[in-house]
Parts: C-alpha cells; structure tokens; sequence
C-alpha cells in the first residue's frame, strides 16, 4: 500500500479544525494542522504537503497571501474554506491559483468529494491539456480530443469551435470551478465588457446542445456569479 | 454623468415651463386685455420648476428669467428693459423668496421621505430579529440538550438511541444555518445600501442553481418548471435571488398542506421577468394574508403542526431582497385552490 496523502488544514476555528482533522483522519488521510497564515507557511515547507485545506480569515494575515506564497513555487492543490459573504474573496482566490473552494458550513461528505477530485487532478499530466488518444468520459458524454468531437452516446454532438474549446478546457479541469475571467483569457485571450456575456450565451448553447435542463445538468455544474465546473462521476 | 444628466433635463423643464407660461400670458393679455394675472402665472411658474427640479439652481433662474420676462414684454416700457425701476428690484425679490422657500420645502420633504424609507428598514430589521432570538431557542435548546445526553450517557445508551439524537442535531443544525444564510442576506443589503452589486445573471443558470440547492433540501418535493426557452439574462443579486426562490419554495412545502404539485414558472412580459410559484395546498389563511410578508407572524396565527416555523423570517427576507432590486411581490390564494407568490424584476433585453 502507497503511503497517505498528508493534506495541511489552516484554520484558526479549533472546533473546525478539529472536526475536519477527525473526518481526514478516518478517511486514511494524514492531516497536518496549522492556525496562522505564517505558521502555514512554515509546515508547508517543511512538510510539503499533497493538499492543502486554507480559510481565507486567519488571524495574522489573509490567507490569500498564503495562496500568493506558494504559488510563487508549488502547484500543490488549495481548496479554500470561504464564508458565503464573500464571493469577491472567492473569485480572487480562483482567480490566484486555488483549486477550489467550499462554502461554509459544509457536510463531510462534500468535504471528501472535493479533496478527492482535486488530489486527482494534480496527478501528473492533469490539467497540462490531453496526451495523444485520450479521451474524456463523463457518464454517457465523450470528448474525443485527437478528432475534437463530442458525442454522448453514440450520437456526435456538433458544437461551434468556440463551443469545443470552452468544453474541452472545463473538461481538462473536471471538478474545478474555473472562472469567468479564467476560461475568457483561455479562450479569447483578452477580456471586454461583453465577454462574459459572450461566455454565457455560448455555455447556454452548450447546454442546449448536450440536452441538460435546469435542475439537472449533470455534465457542467452552475457556481452562479463565479464560473463553470465540470461534473465528476462520484462527486 | 447621472447627475449632469439630471441637470440638463431639469433644465429642459425650466425652460419649455417658462416659454409656454409666457405663451399664456401673451394669449390672456390679447383675450382679456389685462395684465393683472402676468405675474401670479410666472410665480406658478417659478413654483412648479423650484418643487420639480432638484437643489435651488433652476428654481433660481426661473425666478430671474420670470422677472426679466414680465419687466421686458408686459410692463410699460413695453418689449424694453427697465431693470432699475424699484418695483422691477421688488418683484425680483418675491420671485426670489418663492423660488427658494419651493426650494427648502422640496428638500425637506425629499428628507423625510428618505427617513421614512429608513425608519421602514428599521422596523424590518426590529421584527426580524426579535422572530430570530425566539426562533433560535428551539433548535438551540434541542441541540444542547440532544449532545449533553450522549456526553453524559455515553455508555448507557444504545447506539440507535445515540445515533437518533446526533440525527436530530444534525437536523437542528441545518434548520439554523438556512436561519444564518436568511439573516446574511438582510445584512448584505445593507452593508450595500447605496445599491446592490447586481451582475448579469442566465435564468436558465439561476433557476438551475436553485433546483439542484432546493433537491439537497427537499429530496422528495418535485418541482415544475417552465421558463423561456430564449437566452435571457436579468441583472441582480444571484446569491440574494437564489435566496427568494428556496425560501418561497421551501416555506410551500412547509406551510401548503395537502400539496401535491409545486410549479416554479418565468415568463418575460414587458422587459419585466415575473416568477411565480404556485402550489396546490391549503391556501394563505385569511388572518395571516396582509402580514405574510411583513416581518413575524406570531406562533399563535402560524399553523400549530409541530412543523418549524420561520415563515415571518423567510418570506419577510424575500420582500426585503426583492424591493431592494426595485421590483415588487406578492402572494395570493389562487381560484382553483392553493397558493401563488410571485415577484418581478426588470430584465434585459433577451436580443443578440
């Protein structure tokens, strides 16, 4: 058996603390636990965690700064723990390197779900685009990328250029919530006033194309006022 | 540039006043052949711009421009100025005082109209919190007590038993975090008084977000849809609507007794997005109809089913949320029996 993960929680709420530690801790993780941003650092280089779980309102400093630190160095997976208030706060810790983010209060189970999908995807080569021959599977879709098509099913999908790219970028990132400003600057390469409408239009298309309707789109999940993220089978 | 805008269309309205008051007097000089009137129609003049224009400038001008008007074209010497006769000075100077008590009284009453909105937020707020502290208790109390008893009775009680009272302070706890996430949402506006931080929202992604929220919560309440199928996008608060939608949503399935159908529907009608959601239950009691959306209604008028009650605070939020994006909600018993809120706020032209 390969070793644990060692996922490093910065968090400043022991009660928090102690019940992520707990649920980490049964689920064969090796937690390691930090209350200040500084402190964070310090065990993040001496431990070089596998994940890394960070609040955004620590004590000595914000923890965007933590975020700031590393990704200065490491691509280490950062799922952030934000209070609903702040999706500003949100946005930018997306928009800086974070991986993901849950909204507290959250249950265990969406705890694990996510540091699951994002420990996945930092497996070398994720994220990096496509190997020659890779497909992408998501319940009955599938994204062939040699050919750029799209079918679910057997039936192709036809979508427009741009329509592929933003799929097959949110495809590469299965799990993480990508941002409207990131897939703009992905796609289109720089930003208007009218982009995110352009982003929207295309995605509703999109939907339209793949057959989902409200309530139950199970290929690409909604974060209202912040991005796109593709489903995961298990999530 | 909002307020330059202002500026200009005021002064659009001081000047078209002026020109068609002083078309009037010419016609009464020919019909009636006196001049009496002139100047009583220009202080209605000047009256008129002081109480529709904002601040004093307008006002000012239209008195000036009233008191030029009246010296050069109906006094003798007649279509010439005579600026230094006293009773042109004096006549400039009522126009004057008109023009600015119009001004302050304007003003005041701009003012008291602010407090009023004001004190009418206070009020809100006054009543949300006292429904919150007693609403509080209940879920606080069981949670208290549910957790002493497994911590003092670890080993005597069953693991069924120990499980059913973690079970109920789960249950307590979410009840209390909907509870937090209503009261956030008041705060949010607030903090943001001036105007909401509205971004431009997808229906079809809002309506999506809330149905996949609103299945977490009620996992065995079907809900219809049926919104356009054109790309419409509406500017507003996401997280703050999405609010309105699970509360209106949630308070039917606590509240609409006997329902079997729960509809969630968007029709776009004049550039206004008009959502409604109906049920098929019991109705609105008549005794708590008016009240429904002003804050707390009591325990002794909500229905006593044992059900938790925090239809005040949910549907009150609702109406706080939806008047702070300048639109308007209602609710009202439908013909064919149960309920039907809705809420409408303005939306963008679904072009392109």
């Amino acid at each position: 058996m390969s070793s644990k993960y060692k996922i490093l929680v910065i968090e400043d709420e022991s009660n928090i603390r102690n019940f992520i530690e707990t649920v980490l801790d049964a689920n064969d993780y090796q937690t390691l636990v930090a209350t200040t941003c500084e402190q964070g650092i310090l065990m993040f280089s001496s431990h070089t965690p596998d994940l890394v779980m960070l609040d955004l309102g620590l004590p000595d400093k914000d923890g965007i700064e933590f975020i700031r630190t590393i990704r200065q160095t490491h691509t280490t997976p950062i799922i952030v723990l934000s209070a609903r208030t702040s999706e500003d706060d949100k946005i930018e810790a997306l928009d800086l390197g974070a991986n993901d983010y849950i909204t507290k209060p959250f249950g265990t189970g969406e705890l694990l779900a996510r540091v699951r999908a994002s420990l996945r995807n930092n497996r070398p080569g994720a994220g990096a685009g496509s190997l020659p021959g890779e497909k992408f599977t998501l319940y009955d879709l599938v994204i062939d990328y040699d050919r750029r098509m799209v079918f679910i099913g057997s039936e192709e999908i036809k979508l427009t250029q741009t329509e592929y790219n933003i799929l097959a970028l949110l495809s590469y990132h299965t799990g993480k919530v990508m941002t409207y400003a990131t897939i703009i600057k992905e796609i289109w390469g720089s930003a208007d006033d009218g982009s995110i409408k352009k982003l929207q239009v295309n995605m509703a298309n999109i939907r339209k194309k793949l057959g989902s309707k409200p309530g139950d789109n199970q290929y690409i999940i909604n974060e209202l006022g912040v991005g796109y993220r593709m489903n995961e089978e298990n999530m | 540039m909002k307020k330059h805008r202002q500026l200009i269309l005021d002064g659009i309205f001081t000047f078209a006043t002026l020109i068609l008051l002083f078309a009037v007097n010419l016609i009464i000089e020919i019909i009636f052949d006196t001049r009496t009137l002139i100047p009583m129609i220009f202080v209605l003049g000047v009256f008129l711009v002081s109480l529709k224009t904002q601040g004093y400038f307008w006002g000012i001008t239209a008195s000036l421009l009233s008191v030029l008007a009246v010296n050069y074209a109906f006094t003798f010497p007649y279509y010439a100025f005579d600026l230094i006769s006293p009773e042109c000075i004096f006549s400039a100077v009522v126009m004057l005082i008109v023009a600015i008590m119009t001004g302050a009284l304007t003003t005041q009453l701009k003012t008291q109209e602010k407090i009023r909105a004001e004190s009418e937020m206070e009020r809100m707020r006054a009543n949300l919190l006292r429904a919150v502290s007693h609403d509080l208790r209940t879920p606080l109390t069981s949670i208290y007590g549910s957790t002493s008893a497994i911590i003092e009775n670890y080993d005597s009680l069953s693991k069924e038993q120990n499980l059913k009272l973690l079970g109920d302070v789960q249950k307590d706890s979410q009840w209390l975090i909907h509870m937090v996430e209503n009261l956030l949402s008041v705060t949010r506006i607030d903090s943001s008084k001036v105007s909401l931080k509205k971004t431009t929202v997808v229906l079809e992604e809002l309506i999506d977000s809330v149905l996949v929220k609103f299945k977490k919560r009620c996992p065995e309440q079907e809900v219809n849809v049926e919104i356009p199928d054109d790309f419409v996008s509406i500017p507003m608060d996401p997280i703050l609507i999405e609010q309105v939608l699970l509360n209106i949503l949630e308070n039917a399935v606590y509240h609409a007794k006997d329902m079997t159908e729960l509809n969630l529907k968007v029709e776009i009608k004049e550039k206004k997005a008009v959502f409604s959601v109906s049920d098929n239950g019991c109705g609105i009691s008549p005794d708590i109809k008016d009240k429904i959306f002003n804050g707390y209604v009591s325990h002794s008028e909500a229905p006593m089913d044992g059900s938790r009650n925090n239809m005040g605070i949910g549907l009150s939020v609702c109406s706080t949320i939806v008047h702070a994006h300048g639109g308007t909600i209602h609710a009202e018993n439908r013909e064919e029996g149960g309920a039907i809120f809705y809420f409408m706020l303005e939306a963008e032209e679904s072009d392109e």
